[in-house]
């Protein structure tokens, strides 16, 4: 009982953290949060192929690039068209392109599957690049208007407040990171992790192996598509290198490989330690990717388990040296 | 007596190499059915093309008067046919608990639930830990099968074959690699756990096939070299010759 009591003052204290933290950090702290948040989201739904159904996605950022260009491309065409509508458009756009292409990904596994991803991905790169009238090619959508949040036609935020952003784009984040781990918590969420330990049983167990795989993928496409489409609103541009770059892919799985593979909450960990590490290595230097290789090498060779998988191992022998002294 | 399964003329042969030739196995309904011969005699092939593994090359097998010849190993053991593993094959970092609920959520049926906490789902929960109670794995519930001793595992990989609670089960060499004690053991739990089932069974074990078998079927090069009761085959010349006789000088 104490546990759950613990956790939810833990929740509470959090949330109220995050309800102050605009008016005590400033604003550009607060865009700070903001893109933490997304990346967080993004690593969380890479972390649900790679450490929960064992599929390695070196191409996500195709699912956060066709949700960011839907929203771009939904708010420069439709006039008047609302924010829940354009969020919903974007993430509408990752589902139905995850849905195009998932008959191919799910008869692949291991590097056929990795290498299939980066395939789509840099189509997708080309595609934005090349489909300049709908695109605009390098120069990428930008400047296009951001609707106010209208709740249900009573009140009504304006967007391009910064403050109201943050907690517009906190509160649907955070949504997002909860109902994947309630995703997680369902029997569909015990197959997936059964897929990763072994896939033959699993349809020897009577689970129909590909229907599985296609359906983690839309889930995992969809919420990299909300990241996708948060990031959109908040920079306010959408190009080729900012979405659809080998970067946009690697960024999230080193951070889910930092901050842990084998837990729900270790890519969370990840983006932010990646977040602070940028922060202070990028005032002695340009050359944050040399570092941030450095650091994944590091923990690839000495922790492989990741951050949180540092924790838990404390955690477990503090817990035996607490019993061996009682 | 009905046959609930039967092969009819399988061949099966890897890139020219033939494994089984004119296969007509017949299971009848409630029956303990043991496939023994010598090593590469092919009764894996045998049971990987029942179950679904691979396509045979021709021939057809029907289960409960359907047809199953091309369907995939969901649809097998959909239909009611559940296997075990030579090789044990359990879902290793998850609990003995969540291996075997992966058991009953699939034959309740819950396959694409994203939205109920499975572990707020108390029927399941009940459900599992009756079937932990039977196989005597109650005390090791929580452990990750990866961490159980290598007989507790082959009793997990035994038990996972029937959570699904088939008509027929087909068990892949149960007692491979276990001691003597635990041998028993197994022995009793299929007993136990196969009451009112069909099983086919295949076994080096001698005894454990003459102390569970009803009906025996000797395999040798690929062929049925004789399929009669257990008093039959110990007396059946071509047997001894065969397979029997060859263990008895070991």
């Amino acid at each position: 009982m104490t546990t759950k009591r613990l956790s939810w003052i833990f929740w509470i204290a959090l949330l109220l953290f995050l309800l102050l933290y605009p008016h005590i950090f400033g604003a550009y702290y607060t865009n700070v949060i903001v893109i933490f948040g997304i990346f967080s989201l993004f690593a969380l739904s890479v972390n649900l192929l790679l450490g929960f159904t064992g599929l390695l996605s070196f191409g996500h950022a195709m699912f956060f690039g066709v949700g960011a260009y839907g929203v771009a491309l939904a708010l420069t065409h439709i006039e008047g068209c609302p924010l829940l509508v354009a969020l919903l458009i974007g993430i509408g756009s990752s589902f139905i392109f995850a849905l195009i292409i998932s008959p191919i990904l799910v008869r692949a596994s291991g590097t056929a599957f990795a290498m299939l991803t980066l395939a789509f991905c840099m189509l997708m790169y080309t595609l934005s690049l090349k489909l300049r009238n709908i695109t605009q090619g390098e120069d990428g959508i930008g400047g296009f208007p951001i609707p106010d949040l209208n709740i249900l036609g009573i009140v009504s935020f304006e967007m391009t407040d910064p403050v109201n952003f943050y907690y517009f784009a906190t509160a649907v984040l955070l949504i997002s990171m909860w109902g994947l781990w309630f995703i997680t918590k369902t029997p569909f969420g015990m197959v997936i992790i059964s897929i990763r330990d072994n896939a033959m049983r699993v349809d020897y167990m009577g689970y129909k192996v590909v229907n599985s795989k296609a359906l983690v993928l839309l889930v995992s496409a969809s919420f990299a598509g909300v990241a996708g489409s948060v990031y959109a609103l908040f920079q306010n541009l959408v190009s080729s290198d900012g979405v659809f770059s080998i970067m946009t892919s690697f960024a999230p799985l080193i951070m889910t490989v930092i901050g842990g593979v084998g837990s729900f909450f270790g890519p969370i960990v990840g983006s932010g330690v990646m977040m602070l590490l940028e922060e202070v290595v990028t005032r002695y230097t340009e050359r944050f990717s040399l570092v941030s290789g450095i650091v994944l090498v590091l923990v690839v060779m000495f922790v492989p388990m990741g951050l949180t998988g540092v924790v838990k191992i404390a955690r477990e022998k503090w817990v035996l040296r607490r019993a061996a002294n009682e | 007596m009905n046959n609930i399964l039967e092969t009819k003329n399988l061949f099966h042969d890897f890139s020219g190499l033939q494994v089984l030739s004119n296969v007509n196995l017949e299971v009848a309904d409630g029956e303990r059915h043991a496939i023994i011969g010598p090593n590469g005699a092919g009764k894996t092939t045998l049971f990987n093309a029942i179950t679904g593994t691979y396509t045979p090359s021709s021939g057809n097998i029907i289960f409960r008067g359907r047809d199953i010849t091309s369907a995939r190993p969901y649809e097998i053991t959909r239909a009611g046919m559940g296997r075990s593993f030579q090789i044990t094959s359990t879902f290793h970092r998850l609990t003995v608990f969540q291996n075997i609920r992966m058991g009953i959520l699939s034959k309740k049926g819950i396959r694409y639930n994203l939205f109920r906490r499975v572990d707020k789902m108390l029927d399941i929960t009940r459900e599992t830990d009756e079937v932990l109670e039977r196989i005597n794995l109650t005390e090791y519930r929580d452990t990750p099968a990866e961490l159980l001793s290598y007989g507790k595992h082959r009793a997990l990989e035994i038990s996972m074959a029937m959570a699904t609670d088939p008509e027929l089960v087909m068990l892949d060499e149960p007692t491979a690699g276990i001691s003597k004690d635990e041998t028993e053991y197994t022995v009793s739990l299929i007993r136990k756990l196969t009451e009112n089932k069909t099983m086919v069974i295949i076994e080096h074990d001698m005894d454990v096939v003459f102390s569970l078998a009803d009906r025996i079927t000797v395999l040798h090069h690929g062929e049925i070299l004789a399929s009669g009761s257990p008093d039959e085959i110990k007396n059946n010349q071509e047997v001894k010759d065969a397979y029997l006789g060859e263990m008895e000088e070991e």
